[in-house]
């Protein structure tokens, strides 16, 4: 066989793939299987204490593994295929595109940390500012493709659809607000080039690439996330299926409800560094126990200012900033999760 | 014989990702420098204000082969870089 052919059986095969794992995703969507897990609290009483976490990992993975796989797939198809380049022109060339683009993109654009703080010091050097480049860190975390996929399955479609709402109006607010404050423009005016960064744009020439290594590069990637996610998400399980076992209801229906539950939740959730998707099987299990839903939706909007990613951006825009949008996203979290509590009387 | 300068860009600490790509050109730098070229291998600080500044915003991790970004966001296979290298001095 010729190369070509090679190639051509190579790239159907690979589309066969990524169908199958579409369809079947599809399918039992159709045939309306539970693909979050089934298992209660009070089933726990029944096993003994170190059965409980392998009954809580094969519940979860029994049910949920389609729908992680996809997740992990449609993550690195998106990532592969979006065009970044056409992005990275435009993030930078007026205020409004880059607050538009931050927000909007972002999600598809980050789901690993390596590349958002690169791209978040990328877009306040290139002339966009530090609003927009707040706005994107902030939304990248908060709803990124794998954590709403995960979100929408194993929790519901309406939190996960609230969160992604809450989450891009608490970014563009927080990257407003910054941009106005003197020590936000002081940043603003350190960092900026004074090279136009289109100019800069024309030294990039980027290969094509051939289908068939482009999906491979995708599952590639799926692969790699699934790789650096996966041992600290079944870790994480591990402890929830504790946390699920033995945390008594009434303390949890008692503190994580009404508005202690969602000051609580707000506070908690942040500083309490829980590794990616982790924080939604958590979430989820203090759901079953009786944490009221306006806490569980400020309990997950504590992701963005987690500590570690907030060093990291420190080095580049100093406390003041970071300590002004961590505020504002505790802030919001706070009054989304009341407000979302009010509307839908679930506080 | 012309020179082939490839800078790998990432973040400081290097990424996992970035870490592979570096490895790949690397790889592929031996084996062109084996065959009597001269290849030059840096790694350079993506959020480095130069660095932005020469190409704008980038996708860590990226390749530049002779000063002009060639991939992006992604770790190409060493079969590629290859060839982007050779190509680049042409």
């Amino acid at each position: 066989m010729n190369e070509k052919a090679i190639r051509k059986f190579r790239t159907a095969l690979l589309l066969i793939l990524v169908s199958a794992i579409v369809g079947y995703l599809i399918y039992t969507r159709i045939m309306a299987y539970s693909l979050a897990p089934t298992l209660e609290p009070r089933d726990f009483s029944k096993y003994a204490w170190y059965e409980i976490p392998f009954q809580f990992l094969w519940d979860y993975f029994s049910h949920g593994w389609i729908c992680l796989l996809f997740a992990f797939v449609t993550a690195g198809l998106v990532y592969e295929f979006i065009p970044k380049q056409t992005i990275t022109k435009y993030m930078s060339s007026s205020k409004v595109a880059g607050y538009a683009i931050g927000a909007g993109l972002a999600p598809f654009f980050t789901v690993c940390s390596c590349t958002m703080v690169p791209l978040f010091a990328g877009i306040l050097y290139t002339g966009s500012g530090i609003g927009p480049a707040i706005t994107f860190l902030l939304m990248a975390p908060a709803a990124n493709i794998l954590t709403i996929l995960i979100t929408g399955e194993f929790i519901s479609w309406e939190i996960a659809l609230v969160r992604i709402i809450v989450s891009l109006a608490t970014a563009v607010l927080a990257g407003v607000v910054i941009s106005k404050t003197s020590w936000g423009k002081a940043i603003e005016k350190e960092h900026q080039t004074s090279k136009n960064a289109t100019v800069a744009q024309q030294r990039v020439e980027l290969v094509k690439v051939l289908l068939d290594e482009r999906l491979i590069s995708a599952l590639k990637f799926g692969g790699f996330l699934a790789k650096q996610i996966l041992p600290y998400f079944i870790l994480g399980l591990v402890v929830v299926s504790y946390v699920e076992a033995f945390l008594p209801q009434e303390l949890v229906g008692g503190y994580l409800t009404g508005v202690t539950g969602v000051l609580l939740a707000s506070v908690v959730g942040g500083p309490l560094y829980t590794p990616t998707l982790v924080e939604i099987v958590l979430g989820r299990s203090l759901l079953q126990l009786g944490m009221s839903k306006a806490a569980l939706l400020s309990w997950l909007m504590g992701q963005p200012y987690d500590i570690p990613n907030m060093v990291a951006v420190s080095r580049i825009v100093r406390w003041k900033v970071v300590l002004t949008y961590a505020l504002i996203a505790w802030a919001c979290s706070v009054g989304f999760g009341l407000l979302y509590g009010i509307v839908t009387s679930s506080l | 014989m012309k020179e082939i300068k490839v800078e790998v860009m990432g973040p400081e600490p290097a990424c996992v990702r970035c870490q592979a790509a570096k490895k790949v050109v690397e790889k592929a730098a031996e084996k062109l420098k084996q065959a009597g070229m001269t290849v030059k291998v840096e790694k350079v600080n993506i959020i480095s204000k130069e660095i932005v500044g020469k190409y704008g915003l980038l996708v860590s991790p990226a390749i530049a082969v002779n000063g002009i970004v060639k991939v992006m966001g992604r770790v190409p296979s060493e079969e590629e870089i290859t060839r982007l290298m050779k190509e680049a001095v042409k």
